[in-house]
């Protein structure tokens, strides 16, 4: 099934991994989950040796140890788990691997805009049904949470803070009484939710201020911030992880130099240390530099070298594609790759040699080419 | 997972011997020998006591095995050259840290001093329970083996490394403030020292053992289970991870090579004093870290009589002292967890009351609850044959304890007071989730009950949200909650003397300067003259020490005042540290004064006016006599060895203030001060024509030069100099820059060598040439300088100051503004003052008066008998005119003396009697005040006359 899809759900992806798992868990399980908690942790964050498991499981999620214990006890608590982060850290990715690992149901979202009201997260009605057969629980069309809550899965909010204030609030009658009445209804009219109900939300730092929430749905979520990975070595580790995979869906044999992936992480570390030393919004890049965003370049210079190139990853390639990302706006991230180009490439590949000469070479061109 | 905890230390262990060994044998080799390691420690004669630094499971083990052997000797790896400053401990709140400190380097490269160590002690640890048990317990010898303060710099490669141990610094324990650098850039030394020697072990142990940080890992696989163990298993289980650490370290590594240096050393000490003491090896106890007690060196064991050279110690003269420290400055140096040895301490306390143990303090221990009576220690146990406990405890699963409800019922309620408190929304309802999902956490951890860390994750969990309200976050409430910082404090028998003398000095004010807040003293001088002592000691410390340690709020010290009224805020409490390490200096704060004002005086890069600079200081604050004469002296030899003129108007504004204080106060100008002013003279009169062309000279160095010739002039003419010289200098001057000229000019008028007119002639002249008119501003800023050494002339330069307003082009003005407005702001106190008293004389003081004001310049009649030049004033008649026409002969010696001639002219104009004309008039016209002085007269004669 998975080859006819272009993505994959969580759950599906690694289907025979979670059959496995749960054929050998025997901890105690909460409510009606599918695996115990530390079998969850172990679906995430991979297996070791010393977990004494007959076959491998992969890590799926790089980060803090920490946070996937927090997450999944939280889950296991009767608040709802928000995540919280700057774009680009996984978060999204983290509720998925959440869900499918506890109700083998990632895909009751609802995804949060502007647009979002009220029926999104409760019910809504299926109008033609209506008007044939009056209202009643089969004309209703419940939301992917109120799903959730009747079937005791994992329900998922994606972008907590693009919906209003009003909607958002929708959220804290479910996740107290954890029912929802449909006062259309005369009898039937009640919703309970089932055990193993909980809610994932994910927000985003950069733009919490756009809908804030409410300090009653605060505290009825708890929150686990996931910053961006900094650590050299498990970055370097999720953008090979990401990029393999992206390699294996679009078929394309190619390996990825070493010394190409490092060039990219150490070109990301020093925008960022930029970025963090700037004073005014100007002088910082509008990307947030995150991890998903490496790998966005990564994968562009890869389809470039693929389909336009001699099929190897070169640095100029590389250094175009970083470019051409990273130059949201004119002038101004025009102005700090050229300023960064100039003031930090250039002397290292005077000094470093290699790939480095090609990657300002590269990049010189690129930016040449957008100004 | 069924094995138990050891069980999961064993497989941690060999996953790592396993992933860093080479080869499958080499795995092999690591385990043997580790097997041999602790075979070798525990069979040695000389019984070895195996420590970890901050564990409270080695304090507890080592009260137990104290207690039960009750040894006659202790030796602990611990600088030899400390063991003095142990029994001052009993006087000291802990934690505090021994350090050894030496400024006067002999031996090490210079420049890399001052040097310190510290070895912080805390209360929860196995070494201070063996200090407590062998100093309090009559006949029993305690002896430091580890090398000395010297040999730790000795050994320390190359350029002194920041730290010793370059721990991966923890994420969150930037936070910390003060606290934290209360051992200041001192190396830290410390006792049983066990973590991994490479980041990649210990990153491994990190990842495998499913923890954050190298105290948790501790904390989880070591600590909680050895808490309960008996004393074989205790020492087997220490050896074997010292054993484990040392065999995985680096090959070529600095650091082990000075460890087995310093095994060697501990071991040739230890054989030394068994040698020389004839002790009983049985009635012995070397407790050591770990780490050493796996030692492979050929000098380990008593039976090994392989000879190892001590080297000697450099001349560097080392001085002793404790300084307080904090559990956050433990942490800060070497390189653990934020909160790691508060928790530690925690479970200390803990672990006594739970096992019903009584550990040792020291008698008269400050800083804790009185305890009963110590009961005598009960007849030492015979120790029996050392059993492989080992296998058997790493296949067994151990007792663990069960959850203690009440106490994380406690910990969830408080961490929801404080929060809310600290501006947290919480509520109960945070308060179950915290337990809740404290359990939880524990339970996924694969832990009986939560520790400390899992406590602190679940309240990070439930209760921080998107941003932190207060100043504190959840994470570090939570390490605040579990016990704080506790910082400690030296207490006043264990201070150096200057320490001591300091706090009996400051005695009078009433203050409790043991207290770490800040205290306010009100100091009034004039009601209280008993405090003057006190005032005048808070200001040498305020020269002394940090700037916020003592602060003035109310009162000042400078030459020629002093305040009735003081009021100082002083903190030293909080900077007790500071107040010691100055005892390194000397015996008094006067004497530590006394020493740093002659170092910077001899100092190589020391000029005349730091040298004045230090004299003002001595005045000031030690008032003695032949000690300002002796920095006054090197205050002239350093003028007379100056080349440059770049502190001229330091030099100027504090000998200045000098000579006016030693003219209000003594009744002759000491010597050094006479010899200042002669060397300064003659020296600026010889720099003077370089500076005038010297580019490199600015125009405010040669107008401070040419203020002190002028000003100084009298005096240093009373002590036999030459005008001669500063005519002849000014003359040889030839500056090229405007504003150096138009100094020249002003010189020269105050010398009488260009009247005004003149002057203002040569102005008139530069401003009606529109070539030099962009440099007009230039002249005009000379002018401003030369304020200084010519006050005479300050009508002038508010004369062209206004012409200048007045003339010049916007073009030429503007530009010019903001640097006369910043020269004016520097030099405030010089040039502001002047100018604005001459310029309020000058203008007229309303608005309605400046339609119809002139300036004087230009109301002054262009040809006035006074601007003729060459003519000889006219001699203004008089009582003294008419007394020296009467009696020339006084006169005409004295210009026979100095080669004059002259010619006596009448002053007696027109016959008009004795008075002169105006006068007479005036009194003619109105005889009234006249008549009535006569009439006074007359009654006084008559009255007298009767």
């Amino acid at each position: 099934m998975t080859d006819d899809l272009l993505r994959a759900p969580a759950e599906v992806k690694y289907a025979e991994e979670l059959d496995w798992l749960e054929s050998v868990d025997d901890g105690p399980k909460p409510f009606s989950w599918r695996l115990s908690p530390r079998m969850v942790r172990l679906f995430v964050l991979g297996s070791e040796r010393s977990d004494g498991l007959d076959r491998e499981i992969s890590q799926k999620w790089f980060g803090d140890r920490s946070f996937v214990e927090r997450s999944i006890v939280t889950l296991a608590s009767d608040r709802g788990l928000l995540l919280i982060g700057d774009p680009g850290t996984g978060k999204s990715w983290l509720a998925e691997l959440l869900s499918a690992a506890i109700c083998r149901t990632s895909t009751l979202v609802v995804q949060g805009t502007a647009g979002t009201t009220e029926d999104h997260i409760k019910y809504s009605w299926n109008v033609s049904m209506v008007i044939a057969r009056g209202q009643s629980r089969e004309s209703m069309i419940p939301s992917p949470i109120m799903t959730a809550m009747e079937q005791g899965m994992i329900g998922r909010f994606e972008e907590l803070t693009r919906a209003t204030s009003d909607v958002q609030d929708a959220l804290i009658s479910i996740l107290s009484e954890k029912y929802v009445s449909i006062p259309e209804l005369d009898d039937d009219s009640i919703v309970f939710a089932q055990p193993g109900f909980s809610i994932i939300a994910t927000a985003n730092s950069r733009d919490r201020g756009v809908n804030d929430l409410s300090s009653a749905l605060k505290r009825r979520f708890n929150f686990v911030r996931i910053p961006v990975v900094t650590n050299r070595r498990s970055e370097a580790e999720i953008v090979r992880f990401r990029t393999t995979e992206l390699l294996r869906r679009h078929q394309i044999e190619l390996d990825l130099p070493p010394t190409l992936l490092d060039i990219l992480l150490q070109s990301f570390a020093d925008l960022r240390a930029a970025a963090a030393s700037a004073t005014s919004d100007d002088e910082k890049l509008e990307s947030a530099l995150s991890t998903a965003e490496q790998i966005g370049v990564l994968e562009d210079a890869i389809l470039h070298s693929h389909f336009f190139g001699d099929r190897t990853l070169r640095a100029e390639t590389l250094a175009g594609s970083l470019v051409g990302s990273l130059a949201r706006r004119s002038p101004e991230d025009l102005a700090i790759l050229n300023k960064y180009w100039h003031g930090v490439i250039e002397p290292r590949s005077k000094q470093d040699g290699g790939p480095w000469q090609d990657f300002l070479e590269g990049g010189r061109q690129a930016i040449a080419t957008l100004s | 997972m069924s094995q138990g905890t050891f069980g999961a230390l064993r497989g941690q262990l060999l996953d790592a011997a396993a992933a860093f060994a080479d080869a499958p044998s080499a795995l092999a080799d690591i385990l043997s020998g580790m097997v041999d390691d602790v075979d070798r420690a525990l069979g040695e004669e000389l019984e070895i006591f195996p420590v970890c630094h901050h564990s409270p499971a080695s304090a507890l083990a080592m009260v137990r095995r104290l207690r039960e052997k009750q040894p006659k000797v202790v030796y602990l790896e611990l600088c030899e050259d400390l063991r003095p400053l142990l029994d001052e401990l009993r006087n000291c709140r802990l934690p505090v840290a021994l350090q050894a400190f030496a400024s006067d380097l002999d031996g090490f490269p210079p420049g890399s001093g001052p040097l310190s160590v510290v070895a912080p002690i805390t209360e929860a640890s196995a070494e201070y329970q063996a200090i407590a048990y062998a100093l309090d317990t009559p006949g029993v010898e305690l002896v430091l083996v580890d090398r000395s303060a010297d040999h730790v710099f000795q050994w320390l490669p190359g350029e002194r490394p920041a730290e010793p141990q370059a721990a991966p610094a923890d994420d969150d324990t930037a936070g910390h403030d003060e606290d934290a650098a209360l051992h200041g850039d001192a190396v830290g030394v410390e006792i049983g020292d066990l973590r991994p020697r490479f980041a990649e072990l210990e990153a491994h142990l990190l990842h495998h053992g499913k923890v954050r940080h190298w105290s948790e890992w501790w904390d989880q696989y070591v600590e909680q289970p050895l808490a309960g163990a008996d004393y074989d298993t205790y020492r087997q289980v220490m050896v074997l991870i010292g054993s484990l650490f040392r065999r995985l370290r680096p090959a070529e590594d600095d650091r082990s090579s000075r460890d087995e240096d310093r095994e060697r050393y501990m071991w040739t000490r230890m054989r030394e004093h068994l040698a020389t003491s004839g002790a009983d090896p049985a009635d012995c106890l070397y407790v050591c870290g770990a780490y050493h007690a796996a030692s492979r060196v050929e000098q380990f064991g008593l039976s090994s009589d392989v000879p190892y050279d001590i080297s000697p110690r450099t001349g560097t003269r080392w001085l002793y002292g404790l300084i307080p420290s904090s559990q956050s400055a433990i942490e800060a140096q070497f390189g653990l967890a934020s909160g790691s040895v508060s928790i530690a301490a925690a479970t200390w306390s803990k672990a006594l009351t739970r096992w019903g143990v009584t550990s040792f303090r020291l008698d008269g221990q400050k800083g804790a609850a009185k305890r009963a009576k110590r009961a005598p220690l009960p007849a030492p146990a015979p120790q029996g044959p050392v059993t492989d406990r080992l296998s058997g405890f790493l296949a067994n699963p151990p007792t663990l304890d069960g959850l203690d409800e009440a106490e994380l019922l406690g910990w969830c309620v408080d961490i929801v007071r404080l929060a809310r408190r600290n501006g947290y929304l919480a509520s109960t309802a945070d308060a179950i989730a915290v337990f809740e999902t404290s359990i939880l956490l524990a339970g996924m951890r694969n832990r009986a009950r939560p520790t400390p860390y899992d406590f602190q994750d679940a309240a990070v969990t439930c209760i921080e949200k998107d941003v932190v309200p207060g100043r504190r976050d959840v994470r570090r409430l939570c390490e605040i909650l579990l016990g704080g910082d506790r910082i400690g404090q030296v207490g006043y028998e264990a201070l150096p003397p200057l320490a001591r003398d300091v706090y009996d000095r400051l005695e009078p004010l009433g203050v409790d300067l043991e207290k770490r807040t800040i205290q306010r003293a009100l100091l009034d001088l004039a009601a209280n003259p008993e405090l003057g002592p006190c005032s005048h000691l808070l200001w040498m410390l305020r020269r002394l020490l940090p700037e916020d340690a003592v602060r003035p709020i109310m009162g000042e010290r400078r030459l020629g005042e002093r305040s009735i009224q003081e009021s100082w805020d002083l903190a030293i409490g909080r900077h007790q540290r500071s107040i010691i390490e100055l005892g390194y200096e000397g015996v008094t704060v006067e004497q530590v004064l006394e020493q740093r004002l002659r170092r910077t005086v001899w100092a190589p890069k020391a000029t005349a006016a730091v040298a004045l600079a230090a004299v003002e200081d001595s005045i000031l604050y030690l008032g003695s006599r032949r000690f300002t004469e002796e920095l006054g002296a090197r205050a002239v030899e350093l003028l007379s060895a100056e080349r440059t003129v770049d502190d001229a108007p330091d030099v100027l504004r504090r000998i200045r203030r000098l000579l006016a204080h030693y003219r209000a106060t003594e009744p002759a100008l000491p010597e050094w001060c006479e010899a200042f002013v002669t060397a300064g003279y003659a020296h600026y009169c010889t720099l003077l024509p370089t500076a005038f062309v010297d580019e490199e000279t600015g125009v405010r160095q040669v107008a401070a030069m040419l203020g002190f010739l002028f000003s100084m002039e009298s005096l240093a003419l009373a002590l036999g100099c030459d005008r001669a010289q500063l005519e002849l200098a000014v003359q040889q001057s030839h500056p090229a820059a405007p504003a150096k000229v138009a100094l020249l000019w002003a010189a020269r008028f105050q010398l009488g060598l260009m009247p005004l007119a003149e002057l203002r002639e040569q102005c008139d002249e530069l401003l009606a040439n529109p070539l030099v008119i962009p440099a007009f501003p230039l002249y005009l800023s000379g002018f401003v300088q030369a304020l200084e050494p010519a006050p005479a002339l300050t009508p002038f330069v508010v004369e062209l100051m206004s012409k200048a307003f007045g003339r010049l082009p916007d073009t030429v003005l503007l530009p010019w503004l903001p640097k006369l407005i910043t020269t004016l702001r520097d030099q405030a106190p010089e040039l502001v003052p002047v100018l604005v008293r001459e310029a309020g004389r000058t203008f007229p003081a309303a608005l309605p008066a400046v339609d119809t004001w002139v300036p004087p310049w230009s109301a002054r009649p262009r040809s006035g008998p006074d601007a003729a030049p060459g003519r000889a004033p006219a001699l203004a008649a008089g009582p003294v005119a008419d007394l020296l026409a009467g009696n020339p002969a006084a006169c005409d010696a004295v210009a026979a003396l100095l080669g004059c001639d002259g010619e006596w002219r009448s002053t007696v104009q027109a016959g008009d009697g004795p008075g002169h004309g105006e006068v007479g008039a005036l009194l003619a016209l109105h005889p009234e005040t006249a008549d009535a002085v006569a009439v006074l007269f007359d009654h006084r004669t008559v009255a007298a006359s009767r």
